[in-house]
């Protein structure tokens, strides 16, 4: 069933050398996110591609790998916090840009919902998947294997290696409206909470999370600050005002145990129509459907199956998948047993919510696997659908809003209509409603929503599909076009909306094309959307998100750009929008906004290296407080690293008060960290202190006063600086009589 | 020969015209200078009430002091700075050494009195007509300050020429020409010690000039004599490579 | 409006500190800072000031001005740098941070007014809501603005006094300067000095 040449790829042999980079990132967190692979996304980057191979980091749970000198080697080096990890060549210095642009893009994917027959079900239930259909496929759609083409609206066509789709439970979109949060804790301190508690179990004394400072000595992303940008772009949830989380499509499948399989299909289309499943008015409910039949290969026929296939696509057309599966559950010890990957995009309830799981029942060691051939039938599955089906749907749908109504809407005649509006009762419009009070009347005050027929909707949804596509322009001149559209209304949710998506697909768009950025403008957009969404519409969450994606993109941009992204990281610790942890990881990350912009070339101005540093010591006092010396050693180490070019080479601050914070932080991070490290003495903790060399000398005068104001660096010549200098500490004659002024 | 009868101005900051030379240390102090920068308890404030914090810096800027004081102190200096020296490179560097603090005090002074004296004297006048000097920022408005505000400041003239380094090899090299430096004009130098120029001293004022502007730079002043100037002068300024690199990255971003 | 004024020689060593609070529009000349954590106060001002030499060192050689304004601002504390650069490159820095017209909100929800004080120092002119958002910025700042100096650290008005008393600090610095008993890079400990720089204080600010 499974052919043994399908199966190398996913489990090599222990001396596998592509395990070698990733021991960089276990020496900084060693211990449980091993297994529970949660700060992982790093290694699940759409480079690495596949999914199958992250369980071969596991430690713990695979002899076979412990047995490797390569995690011995692992083991040794845990303990030593400091640069001693600093070498590895994944900690790719270039990367870290990409690797954010990629999250943000990554986390704006097409939504696909599942609707499952019970019987389906009931059949991937018995493979261990307690939440059915929709559990078993949802790891597998975050990643498309291989490369994926889009076209474009102008019809130019680019591939993308890093596409996926989120699957959701379509039930969930229906019902989201309802309850919003269930009387929960808020997102932002359920994020708060995930953050801390990952803190908790990474944070063991020798471990924390020691920043991957690449060699070229920009910063780049911490995991944990990935871990908490994930996990604040998941908890949006489906609301009117974005598209996002509308579904672009819905897998609806039975399995071959259905004994009317064509009118249960039929049952389930109905309901997605106007049934149980039928979605809210303001989400479009013309989504593609898309067929699946689920094949049991252990128990059923497999030409029955094929002969039922044959029958669905005569009525219901080309979307429609044969899925062969096993129905029996594999277990780790089967032949081809393959760990299902984790979930990359886990909303910060289900994070909170599941993580425990792996850790309580830890005889079965709770982690789900399935055959190989199982694992190839859903990767295919998973690629036609969203190759053949769903990008094809959606590049048709943009071209064909384009045409009718964006189109018409960039007119003249649009133009005029849009004037026409604000001036109540001027003209009917061709739109279903005519205008009243300066406003197109079609945005529903009360509910707080436009219907999903109305153009306002319609664009907005094409802007979303375009985004998604990845086809960045498109999608920025429609959200700039819907702006004052959203304004005139009052919809203030769109309206910050429609400003925010604008300066993120801005932003996105690539330099190439000779678009010059303004960053005034860019900041100006943030700030409505900002004022909007926070001030307006109370949406604290969401303000967040927009000020972060603000912070990213803009500092990937470099240059004034990563200044500009600093002062928005503030912005958002100044709005209180962050607890304690995340007032901790944007202080990390203004730091690295500032000082991913260096002096240039041959000067020595230009830089924001005190800034920078600065920042990292703000940081450092801030983890120190919250009771992670650890982490506050790592940022206290890079301070350091930050401070070196400005401060004199006794590394000894100009001004006593400074100095005073300083040696006072140094010392109970010292402190800490060796109380910490006390506590758990089963830890091998490695005998290189890594606060010895940040030892320095409490000198009370400092560099007196250099007689040379710049030239420190290459005096220029020995009779003059450099002599001054040794005649003043003490000359060879003593009883000099010769005075200097 | 004709020497024209040149008046210093270099010492004319009256009262606290001691300060310029550094050489001052040796003049038993005055009280009243004494008093700003002490720091025991005990200030003695001059019996007028006037410290030094009450005197305009602008009184004195035309008045000039007499060029045989001037002859006699600047030859005391030298006496000075010479003795237990091991050769003529050592008693100019001493010379030298003694200028610099002089330059970045001039620097100073001569902002300060280019910006009162633009704008009306006094200071406290609201009007923001005047716009105040800028601060040299490339090594050329460097020179011409020098050449020009600077040596009038001191020799209340210009200095007599300005060049560049014609090697490509030393690009850094610019030279200032003074036919006939005040400091060195009763100064007969013995003919075993002829390398001497004395004007080292002057050399160590535009260092100290170069060096607060910011121009890491190193100022040798050397014998140039002419059949017209016996005593003519070459000061040779050698600025840094921070420098040169900064020339460029200036000159791309297109700063003046 | 509080203000702590620095002199820091070329090589970033402090020479002169003083703090002070405004005394226009019955101010009382006393320097209240806010920081959001009141042990804060004894270092963050140095901090603040320390990290605008970035800025400083930019501006030096981009522009040949002594006085070169308004140069850095550090949001979160909203405090506002402006430098005076010697042309012997002494570095005179004033930290000036404008009353709070509203304490800045801590819950994460609803903390609207707090976007108007916290502006920074973004053009709010243009499109869309951003009039709105310009007017409860300049709102916020409004309420103080009897004293024009107080009322907007950027305004033209508080640029020019602070001018002024740069200005004043720098001829009372030039006499310090050129005393024989003032060696370069050294503290600046004159007692008429400082009561020199808080008349300047004084008058303008």
């Amino acid at each position: 069933m499974t052919s043994p040449g399908d199966a190398a790829p996913v489990k090599p042999p222990p001396s596998f050398s592509p395990g070698v980079p990733r021991v960089s990132s276990k020496t900084r967190y060693p211990e449980r996110r091993d297994s529970s692979a949660s700060l992982d996304p790093e290694r699940v980057e759409p480079r690495i591609a596949s999914p199958p191979t992250i369980p071969l980091s596991n430690t713990t749970d695979l002899p076979i790998r412990s047995g490797s000198p390569s995690a011995r080697s692992v083991r040794s080096t845990t303990p030593q916090i400091g640069r001693t990890s600093l070498g590895s060549p994944l900690d790719g210095r270039a990367d870290s840009a990409l690797d954010t642009r990629s999250l943000i893009i990554r986390s704006f994917s097409p939504v696909v919902g599942v609707y499952s027959s019970p019987d389906t079900d009931e059949l991937v239930r018995q493979k261990g998947f307690k939440g059915g259909f929709w559990e078993l496929i949802r790891p597998f759609g975050e990643n498309v294997p291989g490369k994926l083409v889009i076209r474009d609206s102008i019809g130019s066509s680019r591939g993308w290696e890093d596409y996926g789709v989120r699957f959701v439970d379509l039930g969930e979109i229906c019902r989201a409206p309802n309850d919003p949060n269930q009387g929960r804790s808020s997102p932002l301190a359920q994020v708060e909470a995930v953050l801390a508690k990952q803190l908790d179990s990474t944070d063991g004394p020798p471990s924390g999370a020691i920043h991957p400072q690449d060699l070229v000595g920009l910063s780049s992303t911490s995991p944990l600050y990935k871990l908490y940008l994930r996990q604040l772009l998941s908890i949006a949830s489906v609301s009117p005002h974005e598209t996002f989380r509308h579904p672009v499509a819905s897998v609806i499948a039975i399995s071959s145990r259905n004994s009317a399989p064509l009118e249960s299909l039929r049952q389930l289309y109905a309901d997605t129509n106007n049934g149980q499943r039928k979605v809210p008015e303001w989400i479009h409910p013309e989504y593609l459907r898309y067929y699946v039949l689920v094949h049991d290969e252990d128990r059923d026929d497999i030409t029955a199956s094929t002969k039922l296939y044959d029958q669905m696509k005569r009525h219901f057309g080309l979307h429609c998948h044969l899925l062969r599966l096993r129905s029996n559950q594999c277990v780790v010890t089967d032949d081809d047993s393959v760990q299902v990957p984790e979930c990359e995009w886990l909303s910060p309830s289900e994070r909170l919510s599941e993580r425990p799981e792996p850790l309580v029942d830890l005889d079965s060691d709770g982690l789900l696997y399935l055959f190989d051939s199982d694992v190839m039938a859903i990767k295919g599955f998973v690629r036609e659908l969203i190759a053949q089906s769903v990008v094809p749907f959606m590049e048709n749908r943009v071209a064909v809003w384009n045409d009718q109504v964006a189109s018409r809407r960039r007119g003249i005649s649009g133009r005029f209509m849009s004037m026409s509006r604000k001036w109540a009762g001027f003209g009917s419009s061709s739109r279903s409603s005519s205008g009243s009070g300066g406003a197109s009347g079609n945005y529903n005050v009360s509910q707080g929503y436009y219907h999903y027929d109305h153009s306002e909707a319609i664009l907005r949804k094409m802007a979303d599909y375009a985004f998604m596509l990845r086809d960045w322009k498109l999608a920025a001149s429609t959200y700039e076009l819907l702006r004052s559209d959203y304004a005139n209304d009052k919809a203030w949710k769109y309206h910050a909306g429609a400003y925010e998506m604008c300066a993120v697909s801005t932003l996105l768009n690539p330099l190439g094309a000779g678009s010059k950025i303004k960053v005034e403008a860019i900041d100006q957009m943030f700030d409505t959307a900002c004022y909007s969404y926070l001030t307006r519409c109370s949406d604290a969450p969401t303000t967040l998100r927009c000020l972060t994606l603000a912070v990213e993109l803009l500092r990937s941009r470099g240059g004034s750009a990563a200044e500009s992204a600093a002062k928005w990281a503030m912005r958002a610790m100044d709005l209180g929008l962050v607890e304690s942890v995340g007032q901790g990881l944007l202080s990390e990350r203004i730091s690295s906004c500032y000082a991913s912009r260096p002096p240039p070339n041959g000067v020595r101005f230009g830089g924001r290296r005190r800034k920078a540093g600065m920042w990292s010591l703000f940081a450092a006092d801030m983890w120190l407080r919250l009771g992670k010396p650890a982490l506050a050693s790592a940022c206290l180490e890079e301070a350091e690293r930050l401070y070196a070019d400005v401060l004199g080479s006794d590394g000894v601050f100009p001004m006593p008060e400074m100095q005073t914070f300083v040696d006072n932080l140094r010392l109970s991070v010292k402190v800490g960290y060796l109380e910490a490290r006390g506590l758990d003495i089963k830890e091998e903790t490695g005998s290189t202190d890594p606060l010895d060399d940040e030892e320095t000398s409490e000198k009370l005068d400092r560099r007196m006063n250099r007689r040379s104001l710049i030239g420190n660096l290459n005096p220029l010549d020995t009779a003059t600086l450099a002599q001054l200098q040794t005649t003043r500490d003490g000359d060879s004659v003593p009883s000099d009589d010769f005075e200097r002024a | 020969m004709s020497h024209p009868p040149r008046r210093s101005s270099m010492l004319s900051t009256s009262s606290s015209a001691q300060t310029v030379t550094p050489s001052e240390k040796q003049v038993p102090p005055q009280p009243q200078l004494q008093t700003p920068t002490q720091s025991n308890p005990g200030l003695r404030v001059p019996s007028n009430r006037k410290t030094i914090y009450d005197r305009h810096l602008n009184r004195s800027r035309n008045a000039e002091s007499s060029r045989a004081s001037f002859a006699f102190l600047f030859g005391e200096m030298v006496t000075y700075a010479q003795r237990r020296v091991t050769g003529i490179q050592d008693l100019e560097r001493r010379l030298n050494e003694q200028g610099y603090p002089l330059g970045l005090r001039l620097l100073d002074l001569l902002f300060y009195r280019t910006m009162s004296s633009s704008s009306s004297s006094a200071l406290s006048s609201s009007s923001t007509s005047a716009s105040p000097p800028n601060r040299p920022l490339r090594i050329l408005p460097l020179l011409h300050l020098i050449h020009g505000p600077l040596w009038r400041l001191l020799f209340n003239r210009p200095a007599d020429a300005l060049e560049h380094s014609v090697s490509p090899d030393t690009p850094n090299e610019y030279m200032i020409t003074d036919n006939d430096p005040l400091v060195n004009s009763y100064i007969s130098v013995p003919k075993e010690m002829n390398q001497l120029n004395c004007a080292a001293y002057v050399a160590g004022i535009i260092e100290g000039v170069c060096d607060g502007c910011g121009f890491e730079a190193k100022v040798t002043a050397h014998n140039q004599p002419t059949e017209l100037w016996p005593s003519r002068t070459i000061f040779l300024l050698r600025f840094g490579e921070s420098v040169m690199e900064r020339e460029k990255v200036l000159e791309r971003a297109g700063v003046k | 409006m509080s203000y702590y004024f620095t002199i820091l020689s070329p090589t970033d060593v402090p020479l002169f500190n003083i703090a002070f609070g405004t005394s226009k529009s019955g101010g009382d000349g006393i320097a209240r800072f806010r920081f959001p954590d009141a042990a804060q106060n004894t270092y963050m001002t140095q901090f603040i000031i320390h990290s605008s030499l970035d800025m400083l060192e930019e501006a030096q050689w981009m522009g040949g001005n002594m006085y070169l304004k308004h140069i850095d601002t550090y949001p979160p504390a909203s405090a506002y740098i402006s430098a005076f650069l010697t042309p012997s490159g002494t570095r005179f820095l004033l930290l000036h941070q404008p009353p709070q017209p509203n304490l800045p909100a801590s819950g994460a929800a609803g903390a609207g007014g707090s976007i108007g004080s916290s502006t920074m120092s973004l053009s709010s002119s243009g499109m869309g809501g951003s009039g709105l958002f310009g007017g409860s910025g300049m709102g916020s700042s409004g309420r103080t603005s009897s004293s024009s100096i107080a009322a907007n650290p950027t305004a033209p008005q508080t640029e020019e006094a602070v001018r002024q008393f740069m200005t004043e600090v720098y001829e009372g610095y030039v006499k310090t300067v050129m005393s024989p008993f003032y060696k370069r890079g050294m503290e600046i400990r004159s007692p008429v000095f400082r009561s020199k720089v808080s008349a300047a204080g004084r008058k303008w600010l």
